[in-house]
């Protein structure tokens, strides 16, 4: 094992940490967590908990193949790769709320076998397709008899409240999500309620009392403290009932009005006719036949058409990337309704997710994570050159730099969806041409295949990177 | 001197109490809710449980009927 790097988002838990190494993902369990993870690894409870599907898998590497900065760990363990690590405020409102359940499922089961959870960190869930999964066994520990649900809070914050802004208030919590990191407090939720979410038992309690609790304990926290020192402990089948309501109340949510939908009838629209639309999905999936990439990105995915032809030409996974609301949520259901190895995230390109966090590194940034296999951008180009000003050689650039092999579709401005963005303001794009496009893609790159595929003269390019 | 710096902890006091924690938060609000909400939320459980058997018990009893006709 050699250059392994430690994960800058690994840091919080004095139990372990993640490493990678020749792109390998290792876990080490310090000396502290020896005997929780014994526990429930000895009782079967984390080998279950794989085979349910619900926890990742791991398997304990040999001491003699330990990197020698593995020395002073208890255990090592080596996890399967994420096929991409996504966060949760890139996750649309289905994909948080897949996880939110996933969360309380693992948690419910996990009870059932007299285990718990320490935290409840969403950053620990992440996605293969639409498949949710726990990623930390260094969670896992054994149930300790009248214990409080310690994650409570995080679970508010970081799943429930960005569920409830969306449903109820018909306000997405992406980008509110990504500026805090840590969700949406509950205090802030509270105030922004209608009086009549006072009727909602949920909403008053889990919600509206909770916020009044905690601004009653950051008055005179010693008196609280003493307060939840003095409480009652929890019994495990209050325990179990707190799970289970926010479970079933959490199944129930639905994303709220999102106002009209930017692209989410896009495909229905008449902005290019059906024919045009096969001929792409053609293109798509001969391009990915071709180059077979592991991981193909579909920047502009809207509902995941070209995603679903890049996977049936045979990519094995794509993740796909709107700002569409709606679409968004459609394509999610649409993956989970067919078990596509497809996994749709928000992105607002023109101001991608940064490096952030602690040190600016705890949390990787778009760029890093961004580079794959192969790109897929169709009916894209134009929503950053047109509509963002992006001066489009650097729509190129930042376009060929996501994978060596990809396709982009060029708008010209006679295009009706063009004039559409022009029809109010005025047209500055003395550049914004077929020509500025060959140019600066076939300084970057070797155009394998180019075809118009709109009577306007919408052109797809199957570039190879050569710089 | 004296009075004036009685002022300023009293000033201190009214306007620094409630944000001087804020940092602190060690999530005894969500604690203290789970005290008071745990009760209920157990009973609730165990009602609803008893709800769903009578629930399946009546279903099995209409399905055997229903068998039982056929």
């Amino acid at each position: 094992m050699s250059a392994v790097r430690r994960n800058a988002g690994s840091y919080r838990d004095p139990a372990g940490h993640v490493y990678e190494s020749g792109g390998r993902i290792f876990r080490t369990i310090n000396e502290r967590a020896r005997s929780d993870y014994e526990a429930v690894r000895d009782q079967g409870i984390l080998g279950s908990a794989v085979q349910k599907g619900l926890l990742i898998d791991s398997s304990e590497v040999e001491r003699a193949q330990w990197d020698e900065g593995f020395a002073r760990a208890a255990y090592v363990v080596e996890h399967p790769r994420v096929e991409f690590v996504s966060y949760p405020y890139e996750w649309p409102f289905r994909a948080l709320k897949a996880a939110a359940l996933h969360h309380l499922d693992l948690q419910l089961y996990l009870l059932t076998r007299k285990a718990a959870l320490s935290d409840s960190t969403a950053y620990n869930v992440q996605f293969s397709g639409p498949k949710p999964i726990f990623i930390d066994l260094l969670s896992v520990r054994p149930y300790r008899e009248g214990e409080f649900w310690l994650g409570h809070r995080q679970f508010c914050e970081q799943f429930l409240n960005p569920l409830l802004l969306q449903s109820k208030l018909g306000i997405s919590f992406n980008t509110w999500y990504r500026g805090n990191l840590e969700g949406i407090p509950t205090a802030d939720l509270a105030r922004a309620l209608p009086l009549s979410s006072r009727f909602s038992w949920n909403m008053l309690s889990q919600v509206i009392l909770q916020a009044k609790l905690q601004a009653k304990a950051t008055d005179a926290p010693a008196q609280a403290i003493q307060e939840a020192k003095k409480s009652r402990t929890l019994s495990r089948a209050a325990y179990e009932g707190m799970l289970r309501q926010l479970r079933n109340w959490i199944a129930r949510l639905e994303p709220g009005n999102t106002g009209a939908t930017v692209w989410g009838n896009y495909a229905k629209d008449n902005t290019y006719t059906g024919a045009e639309a096969q001929e792409k999905r053609r293109f798509i999936a001969e391009f990915a036949a071709k180059t077979r990439p592991k991981v193909l990105i579909d920047i502009g995915c809207n509902t995941g058409d070209y995603s679903v032809a890049a996977l049936e030409g045979g990519a094995s996974y794509v993740v796909g990337f709107d700002f569409d609301q709606r679409a968004l949520d459609l394509a999610f259901s649409r993956s989970e309704t067919e078990s596509l190895k497809f996994l749709p995230l928000w992105l607002d390109a023109s101001n991608p997710s940064p490096d952030q966090g602690w040190m600016q590194a705890e949390r990787a940034g778009f760029g890093e994570r961004a580079k794959v296999d192969a790109l897929v951008a169709l009916a894209f180009e134009h929503h950053l050159a047109i509509a963002k000003n992006v001066p489009l050689p650097q729509v190129v650039d930042w376009l060929v730099d996501r994978a060596p092999v990809g396709v982009i579709e060029f708008v010209p401005k006679d295009d009706p969806t063009v004039k559409t963005m022009l029809a109010l303001r005025e047209d500055i794009f003395d550049d914004y041409s077929i020509e500025t496009f060959t140019n600066r893609l076939t300084e970057r790159a070797r155009i394998v295949q180019q075809k118009v595929v709109s009577e306007s003269g919408r052109t797809l390019f199957f570039y190879e990177r050569t710089q | 001197m004296e009075k004036r710096s009685l002022f300023l902890s009293l000033m201190a006091i009214l306007f620094l109490t409630t944000p001087a924690y804020a940092y602190l938060d060690p999530g005894t609000g969500s604690i203290l809710l789970q005290a008071l909400i745990g009760g209920i939320a157990a009973s609730v459980t165990v009602v609803s449980m008893y709800y769903q058997r009578i629930k399946a018990f009546f279903a099995g009893q209409s399905a055997s009927k229903e068998s039982n006709e056929k």
